[in-house]
């Protein structure tokens, strides 16, 4: 029992670490509003368990300048905050596709060859 | 349309504002205004608002706890950690005593060191250390002083409770009432009950003050 709660604890800090990166990648064509935003990662399974954690990711990202933001104005309700990549986010999002890649694979290498 | 439904987001914003107590204002306030609306626009895509619908908004943005706990970690926040058991230390302890009774050690200064450590002191609140200053400066020391000045006044040696001592002897003498030799006037009673009162109030002060000790560990943080 305590092996398998480790593992979750672990498994939780792999998706919290990795997540702000796919938010990231989520704004890297378009720039998005909060809610849209955390819809689409819930959408995915296994991503998010909590919609709310998302905001204070975005705000974290804000600060450290990976994303700007700017309000505009819905047809269907009050304004909305708009996520915008910034050049620095670009940077980060790119490292990290390189290294992820590069782990991903590293990984799989052991733990696939293991399973099959 | 119900107003159940707005009562329960009304709820859960505030609930999450007070778990976000401890994460800097302007992200407390930036986290609480994007999920209020989030929740409008989860509310706005719904063509018939329902409770149900409204519960299941909220309980997909989760628990204000985890979410606090997520700002928390994501602004390096560390929890509140949970009150220590207090013990008064040198500092509390030095700041009573001297209070109480420094004037009487060394005239004036003793005092004023007393207020010195009552200030520095962070286990107390603004308004109790005002009360530590103002009941009664010199403390003791004021009452002391001025219970000495009403005996030197009232004609040599009649004292409150009316008895007169012998300076050579030191025995009570004379034990009758003060209105033979001194005729009590209303500036007298006065005189007395002020006295009177000088001698309580520093120690009344000091009981409050140890018992906010006791009480308030860390108040001046509220």
């Amino acid at each position: 029992m305590v092996a398998v709660g480790k593992q979750d604890a672990l498994l939780a800090q792999m998706r919290k670490g990795t997540l702000q990166y796919c938010v990231l990648a989520l704004l890297a064509d378009d720039e998005r509003y909060g809610f849209d935003l955390v819809r689409s990662l819930a959408e995915t399974d296994g991503m998010v368990t909590s919609e709310g954690t998302i905001y204070p990711l975005l705000s974290r990202l804000r600060r450290d300048g990976l994303v700007e933001t700017t309000w505009r104005e819905s047809t269907s309700g009050p304004p909305r905050r708009y996520y915008r990549l910034t050049a620095a986010g670009r940077g980060a999002l790119d490292a990290f596709k390189g290294e992820w890649g590069r782990f991903r694979d590293a990984v799989d290498h052991f733990v696939e060859r293991k399973a099959g | 349309m119900s107003t159940t439904p707005d009562k329960l987001v009304e709820r859960y914003l505030k609930h999450l504002e007070v778990e976000l107590d401890d994460v800097p204002r302007d992200r407390r306030r930036e986290i609480v205004d994007e999920i209020s609306g989030h929740i409008a626009e989860a509310r706005a895509g719904l063509e018939h608002e329902t409770e149900a619908d409204v519960r299941n908004i909220l309980e997909g943005l989760g628990d204000p706890a985890e979410i606090a706990g997520e700002a928390r970690e994501r602004f390096d926040v560390q929890p509140t950690p949970p009150p220590a058991p207090y013990k008064p230390g040198a500092l509390e302890i030095g700041a009573l005593v001297l209070l109480l009774i420094g004037a009487l050690v060394i005239p004036i200064f003793g005092w004023v060191i007393g207020v010195v450590l009552l200030w520095l002191s962070n286990a107390w609140n603004v308004r109790d250390k005002l009360i530590g200053t103002l009941f009664v400066p010199g403390g003791l020391g004021l009452s002391v002083l001025a219970l000495s000045l009403l005996l030197a006044s009232s004609g040599g040696g009649t004292s409150i409770s009316g008895c007169q001592i012998d300076p050579s002897t030191g025995r009570e003498f004379n034990c009758i009432d003060t209105e033979t030799t001194d005729p009590t006037s209303f500036t007298d009673v006065l005189t007395v009950l002020l006295v009177a009162a000088l001698l309580v109030t520093p120690i009344i002060t000091t009981a409050y003050l140890a018992h906010r000790l006791r009480r308030h560990p860390g108040a001046a943080m509220a």
